[in-house]
């Protein structure tokens, strides 16, 4: 299409043409946006209200075959609150874990970036698919393989730490101390996410103008000192969505733990808020204390996203 | 010296990105796993772990249900997210900014947290221990996300082609299937994906959804081969190995696509 067509259009469409972007019929994007609002209203929002409300009742096995409701007003919160259990154990596993997390993430993800940016196009693509490899894993299969590396007595990790000496590899069982546990959990999780953040940082770095940074060099930056002033200004956003997004996910971790020997509840030294839970929930039939636990969870989650979306809109509007 | 460091950084990265793969495929190829041998090279090769999972372990049925709900919720998910996407994308109206930023919030929800009461609703719906229930519920997990993503691949197609389109006579609905979809097939590729492997690996709604062993899907038929008191490592990293590669095959030809979907939706829309 040639510009004189183009400007053609700009003078003849506004008034008399069909729907453009300048004049859209005001029902078509609800429309359009129907069935997937109906979807996630259905089974995103309401689901979340309704766990507000169980949160507000004794629900156990009785409640769930008849029907019946029991309302408890704020007990959950105060049983809930007042154990010691989750200020000594859950919270602490929940949050310092996520933090350790999405901090190893995105730095681990950030070196790797630099890393590739710095490849040639062949050793690069062979690199980004060892990435793309470790990244799908899903994270059944991939927690499984960890805790098959690291089974006591025999995993293949836990003897060649043994080799070296580092532990007595008759003995060790990473999964029975709390933080041997959330150590393998967190290698797991780094497996798994790192991949999201290097890519997207390294899609970030390929935007910043090369003269730059030979600016910067002409100027005698050092390395860290580029990165510093000019890489991570520059991609202030794109470091922001993967703090974001490394969070969130960090934080609702479920799988990963769940599956690990004692993550199911077995060991209570080891729960998150997320498994706590769910085995409230499934295991005791505590539905109603379940649910507010999940509340709680889902409280901290909204606090961390709305800190950072207000971080996120500074810089980049919608 | 640089080229030294770039050796070492580019061998670990590759070392600990594959070190799991590589585990997981090498103990399903060892004819001794069940007999207790743990090692990086085995002494016997072999495929009879994976005869057996895809045989007398009846792995093949959860191959096939993870397989239907998958693919259901990929075209339903792909339908929907691209009407939404195009509304978000293409039109100016009232609440936009509010629908976006749902969009983006509501991939912040603990599944935890929606797991209890979808739990007591399919229940009450009788959809517990049924493929159709965990699509809707997977359908619904991957719409913020491929939304969220498709508006930046809409956003990137030149409104001046839609307008040609419009004065060539075609109606909204004409553009929109020969204009706007052929344009942003490669995005719905890269949501589908996600869609997909969504599906595919979910484990907590498999799991507190389904009784019957028939309807099984393949995350949660995996724990049949975790037994009382041993585990069949052999039989596990083999069916392991089933359900990982389908999904890395998908990760490496969509790998462009995907960053670059990934990127538009990361940056700007």
């Amino acid at each position: 299409m040639t510009v004189a067509e183009r400007t053609d259009v700009e003078r003849v469409v506004p008034q008399a043409g069909p729907p453009s972007r300048r004049r859209p019929g005001t029902a078509r994007p609800w429309l359009l946006l129907a069935p997937a609002l109906l979807v996630m209203g259905g089974l995103l929002l309401y689901p979340l209200f309704r766990v507000l409300v169980l949160s507000l009742q004794d629900f156990g096995l009785r409640e769930l075959v008849s029907g019946r409701t029991d309302w408890v007003g704020l007990d959950n919160y105060v049983q809930l609150l007042g154990d010691p259990d989750l200020w000594a154990t859950v919270l602490p596993n929940t949050v310092v874990f996520a933090v350790v997390a999405v901090a190893l993430t995105v730095v681990f993800g950030t070196l790797v970036a630099l890393l590739l940016a710095r490849l040639s196009p062949v050793v690069r693509g062979l690199v980004t698919t060892a990435i793309m490899v470790a990244w799908a894993m899903p994270a059944v299969t991939g927690t499984y393989v960890w805790v098959f590396a690291f089974a006591p007595g025999d995993g293949v990790v836990v003897q060649g730490l043994g080799a070296v000496g580092l532990v007595d590899a008759a003995t060790a069982d990473p999964f029975a101390g709390r933080l041997s546990f959330f150590a393998v959990a967190a290698l797991n999780v780094v497996h798994h996410g790192f991949p999201f953040a290097a890519l997207t940082v390294l899609a970030g770095l390929l935007t910043i103008p090369r003269e730059l940074t030979e600016a910067a060099i002409v100027d005698g930056a050092g390395a860290w000192r580029r990165f510093r002033s000019v890489t991570f200004p520059m991609l202030r956003p794109v470091f922001a969505v993967v703090t974001v997004l490394s969070t969130i996910w960090d934080f609702k971790v479920f799988t990963q733990i769940y599956l690990m020997p004692g993550g199911d509840g077995v060991n209570r030294g080891v729960l998150t808020l997320g498994t706590w839970s769910y085995v409230e929930s499934f295991a005791q039939s505590r539905y109603g204390l379940g649910a507010a636990i999940a509340v709680l969870l889902t409280a901290l989650l909204l606090v961390v996203t709305v800190a950072y979306l207000r971080l996120l809109f500074r810089e980049d509007e919608l | 010296m640089r080229a030294a460091l770039k050796g070492l950084g580019v061998t670990g990265v590759l070392g600990f990105t594959l070190f799991p793969v590589y585990l997981m495929i090498v103990t399903a190829l060892n004819g001794e796993a069940n007999a207790g041998s743990r090692t990086l090279w085995p002494d016997e090769w072999t495929l009879r772990n994976f005869a057996y999972v895809v045989g007398d372990g009846g792995f093949g049925r959860y191959l096939a249900n993870s397989l239907v709900v998958a693919l259901c919720t990929v075209l339903a998910g792909a339908l929907l997210a691209l009407l939404a996407a195009v509304a978000v994308s293409r039109f100016r109206f009232r609440f936009r900014t509010s629908v976006l930023v749902m969009v983006l919030v509501i991939q912040m929800v603990p599944v935890e947290a929606l797991v209890i009461p979808l739990f007591i609703q399919a229940r009450n719906l009788a959809m517990l221990d049924t493929l159709a229930g965990l699509v809707v519920v997977y359908l619904a997990f991957s719409l913020p996300f491929a939304i969220w993503t498709l508006r930046g691949f809409v956003a990137a197609v030149p409104v001046e082609l839609e307008e040609a389109a419009y004065l060539d006579g075609a109606s909204w609905g004409r553009m929109f299937r020969s204009v706007l979809l052929p344009l942003v097939a490669p995005g719905l590729v890269a949501t589908s994906v996600f869609s997909f492997i969504v599906a595919w690996n979910e484990f907590i709604f498999a799991l507190t959804f389904m009784a019957d062993e028939q309807n099984y899907t393949v995350a949660v038929g995996l724990r049949r081969f975790f037994g009382q008191h041993a585990t069949d490592w052999g039989a596990v990293m083999a069916a392991s190995t089933l359900i990982t590669i389908p999904v890395m095959v998908f990760f490496v030809i969509a790998q462009k696509r995907l960053t670059d979907g990934l990127v538009a939706g990361a940056v700007k829309g």
